[in-house]
């Protein structure tokens, strides 16, 4: 919560200029807190810096196609708010491999290969009975 | 209700309330109970007098029950609460008052039982009778006006739930009924705030009633429900009464147990927590569980049941009310089976390995696997069983996979070598399990329905009570629990009848309804067709089949079998499984695994590790019927759906996306991808499976088919049924049922 109370809420952006100018300066920040991340949560050996750069770029890039610069300010904050959590050490090692390294797809990735040609049904019986 | 009368009683209050009041100065130490003031503040009632207060408008009927009026001018008019009703003659005062809309509160009443009146709790006032009287079993007169929320009628219930109180113990915490308990329902709403009791409460000495019901009769009321349960429905004079007064107590005259096939539903017609579910002893509370309406599958009757279910684990199973199936009965077997759902359940897609052992592998490569092993096979070496506890849709989609495959043997245990599957009512109960009811002579062939079918059984005992109905049986020496003339134990006995020889023919002849009812235990005999051509001839000269009624049955064994028929899954050979290279088990445990050849490959598809596993070559984790949604059609052929309670455990999945799954992987995609398009399936070969909840009789009768002269084997009829608690996959896996095996069959 102390984060909470400590954000400032910067004034709305003007326009989707300014909007698109503050995500970048979002992810350079965060590609620059990178290092320490990897120092305080020990991820040398599941992740290099190159990979959870990406996985940050890909979290972007999943709302490229948002235009409002209000919900893109409303984002910004609540990435620079999830940004801090990590920074100050409120996460703990495996919330940052759930998150950002293992991914959503979970442990066994399937090599694209054997999926190839299977019917959606297939697909969904293979990971579970109520898909 | 006329002015004049309610003043001239108000008049007679305030004269007697007067001399109360002037004797209450010496006692004002007697503190007053009565939670009605009007009762006791003259004032009041004598304003309540005054303006006549508007009625409200007249209620429906208790759970929105219809009356139907055998004879229209036999409808007497009575009066409740000042609304007129119309009801049949020979209700009782309590029925009228329910079709008024009017629930009265009772502990000895069930309108499935004979009537005791010795409750008291339903008391009503009836205008010009001296004293408020029982209404449960005080017949309806016509013009009687009935008074139910009146002071009078309130004070007789507070005054009833005060004795009743004064021996029940104040144990509520720890009492498993606790929560849907009548006596403390009741005396929230009638009771009163305190009693006047200070002695000691009595206790009394509980009593084994065996491994099902748990007794403790220091909670008992005495209202005599399993008594008259025991006696009327079950058919065990198990239970009874001893002592007198407050010495009266409910118990087994000697020391023995409740062997009653239905001992479990005066756990559930107990108004009080003297009557409990041992196996459910102090696991959860009601108001923990989540109920699923489902159906039952371990019989073919297909019982209207409720899961009760926490998280992942089914807590219980109790009855849920169907007329035309079970009632508001269940056997003991439907009620206490759950606990094997938890035991020996496969999880895990798992290979045999060269050693011998199962190794859990992924449900890809066990795909893989089979689909090639499959492939090397001849078509006509593949065979698939489909087991007793299998739905309809996992069956269709079995048999369109493997006629995919080129091979056209498959069928359901229990159906025997040669099915007929021709004419639905060559098997099943074309009577109705309702109707049976109305049956006048029973001829039982080689069945012992009170363990097939306990809920059919339980039918015609109703039939044997109500209309006298006289009962022939042929088959082993066996304890059916009404009175039955034992005909004989063979074919021979049949083929007596037949002729006319048999005294019990003209019985059959002469009855208004006959019914015969022939065992599903006699497919597995060789001369099976033989058999049911005698019978046949005998339905045919006894007049057994007529337009308006059929009395010609099939008593079905498994909750698969009358799906399995109505789909085809007719074998083309019936020595296929001798010649088979690959044999699939979908759920099938009572296969003789002996004749299997040793090098066939066997794969078995169920959700217990039961007697199918022993020689399987590979194992799929299936789901159980309360973890999926599946069609079963009951042996009179009423098509009914099992609903999910429970998530699947482990890595299994719903049957037929196994062999949906197993198609694809094989390279012969089946066309549904889900459980809607399997059903458009069904359409088109058995459309009767998809009206739910209704029974879709037999169009033709059996006289048509074409009569077969074949020797008939004088052997005896087996019994179909060793054992009453332990038929199935779930059965076997459950501790419960291993208790009663051990502890009630014991002769």
């Amino acid at each position: 919560m102390a984060a909470v109370w400590r954000a400032k809420v910067p004034p709305n952006s003007a326009n989707l200029e300014e909007a698109r100018k503050r995500v970048f300066d979002f992810f350079k920040l965060a590609c620059r807190s990178l290092p320490k991340v990897m120092d305080i949560y020990n991820l040398d050996d599941v992740a290099t810096i190159s990979q959870l750069r990406s996985t940050i770029a890909s979290q972007l890039r999943k709302n490229a196609h948002i235009k409002d610069p209000k919900v893109i300010d409303m984002l910004i904050f609540k990435g620079m708010e999830e940004l801090e959590n990590i920074v100050e050490h409120s996460k703990q090692r495996h919330h940052m491999i759930g998150q950002y390294v293992v991914g959503h797809h979970g442990l066994v990735q399937e090599m694209g290969t054997k999926e190839q040609g299977l019917s959606p049904f297939l697909k969904n019986f293979y990971k579970s009975n109520y898909l | 209700m006329g002015l004049g009368s309610l003043t001239s009683r108000a008049m007679i209050r305030r004269a007697s309330t007067i001399l109360n009041t002037t004797r209450s100065h010496n006692f004002s130490l007697v503190r007053s109970i009565v939670s009605t003031p009007e009762l006791k503040n003259t004032a009041s009632a004598a304003a309540e007098a005054t303006p006549d207060p508007p009625l409200p408008p007249p209620r429906p009927p208790v759970n929105n029950a219809r009356v139907h009026f055998p004879n229209p001018e036999d409808a007497i008019e009575v009066f409740v609460d000042g609304y007129s009703v119309k009801v049949p003659k020979g209700f009782t005062v309590l029925q009228a008052c329910e079709v008024a809309g009017v629930d009265i509160p009772r502990f000895c009443y069930h309108s499935r039982l004979s009537i005791a009146g010795n409750c008291r709790m339903c008391l009503v006032e009836v205008e010009k009778s001296p004293k408020p009287v029982a209404s449960c079993a005080m017949p309806a007169l016509p013009g009687m006006k009935i008074k139910t929320d009146t002071p009078i009628a309130k004070k007789a219930r507070e005054g009833v739930m005060e004795f009743l109180l004064m021996n029940h113990p104040l144990d509520c915490p720890i009492c498993d009924q606790g929560g849907e308990c009548d006596l403390q329902d009741q005396s929230m709403a009638f009771g009163s705030d305190r009693g006047r009791f200070t002695e000691m409460k009595r206790s009394v000495v509980d009593k084994n009633l065996g491994p099902l019901v748990k007794t403790v009769m220091t909670r008992c009321i005495q209202c005599t429900r399993c008594v008259r349960f025991a006696s009327e429905v079950a058919g065990v004079e198990d239970l009874g009464i001893l002592g007198r007064g407050s010495g009266e107590e409910i118990g087994t005259y000697v020391e023995q147990l409740m062997t009653s096939e239905l001992s479990g539903n005066v756990i559930d017609i107990c108004p009080v927590g003297a009557l409990t579910s041992k196996p459910f002893a102090f696991k959860a509370r009601n108001w923990e569980l989540k109920g699923t309406e489902s159906i039952d599958v371990t019989d073919a009757v297909g019982s209207n049941i409720r899961i009760d279910s926490r998280g992942p684990e089914v807590m219980r199973i109790t009855p849920r009310l169907n007329e035309d199936v079970n009632e508001e009965w269940i056997s003991d077997k439907t009620r206490f089976c759950y606990d094997g759902l938890k035991r020996q359940r496969l999880n895990d897609p798992m290979i045999r390995g060269s050693d011998g052992r199962f190794k859990a592998v992924s449900w890809r490569d066990a795909l893989d696997v089979i689909a090639e092993v499959m492939h090397k096979v001849k078509p006509e070496e593949i065979v698939g069983v489909a087991g007793k506890l299998s739905d309809a849709e996992s069956m269709m989609a079995l048999k369109d996979f493997l006629n995919k495959m080129g091979s056209n043997n498959i069928w359901c245990e229990g159906n025997g070598g040669q099915p007929q599957a021709d004419l639905r009512s060559g098997y099943l109960l074309n009577t109705g399990i309702a109707d049976l009811e109305t049956a006048d002579v029973f001829l039982l062939i080689g069945t012992q329905p009170r363990v097939e079918a306990a809920m059919v059984n339980a039918r015609i005992r109703k039939a044997v009570r109500s209309n006298h109905a006289k009962v022939g049986y042929i088959g082993p020496a066996t304890d059916l629990n009404y009175d039955y003339e034992h005909l004989g134990t063979g074919p021979q006995t049949l083929q007596e009848i037949a002729e006319g020889t048999h005294s019990f023919f003209s019985a059959i002849k002469n009855a208004k309804n006959p019914a015969i009812v022939v065992g599903a235990g006699l497919f597995e005999r060789e001369d099976k067709d033989a058999i049911l051509s005698i019978v046949e001839t005998i339905a045919k000269s006894a007049n057994v089949i007529r337009p308006d009624w059929n009395g010609l049955n099939v008593l079905l064994l498994n909750a698969a079998q009358a799906a399995s028929l109505d789909l085809g899954l007719v074998p083309e050979s019936d020595k296929s499984i001798e010649s088979a290279k690959f044999l699939y088990l979908m759920g099938a445990d009572d296969v003789n695994m002996d004749k299997v050849p040793s090098d066939a490959f066997v794969v078995y598809q169920g959700h217990h590790g039961d007697q199918g596993v022993y020689r399987a070559n590979v194992i799929l984790p299936a789901s159980a019927f309360s973890e999926k949604e599946g069609t079963y059609a009951n042996t009179e052929g009423r098509a009914q759906q099992t609903v999910p309670a429970v998530p699947t455990v482990g890595d299994a999945r719903d049957d037929w996306k196994i062999i949906r799954a197993l198609s694809e992987t094989a390279g012969v995609n089946l066309p549904y991808d889900s459980l809607i398009d399997v059903r458009e399936r069904i359409r088109t070969v058995a459309p009767n499976l998809l009206s739910m909840d209704e029974r879709e009789p037999a169009t033709f009768s059996t006289l048509i088919k074409p009569e077969i002269k074949k020797e008939i084997n004088p052997v005896p009829f087996k019994p179909s049924i060793e054992n009453f608690y332990m038929t199935d996959s779930i059965t076997r896996a459950s501790k419960i049922m291993a208790q009663c095996s051990s502890q009630l069959l014991k002769k």
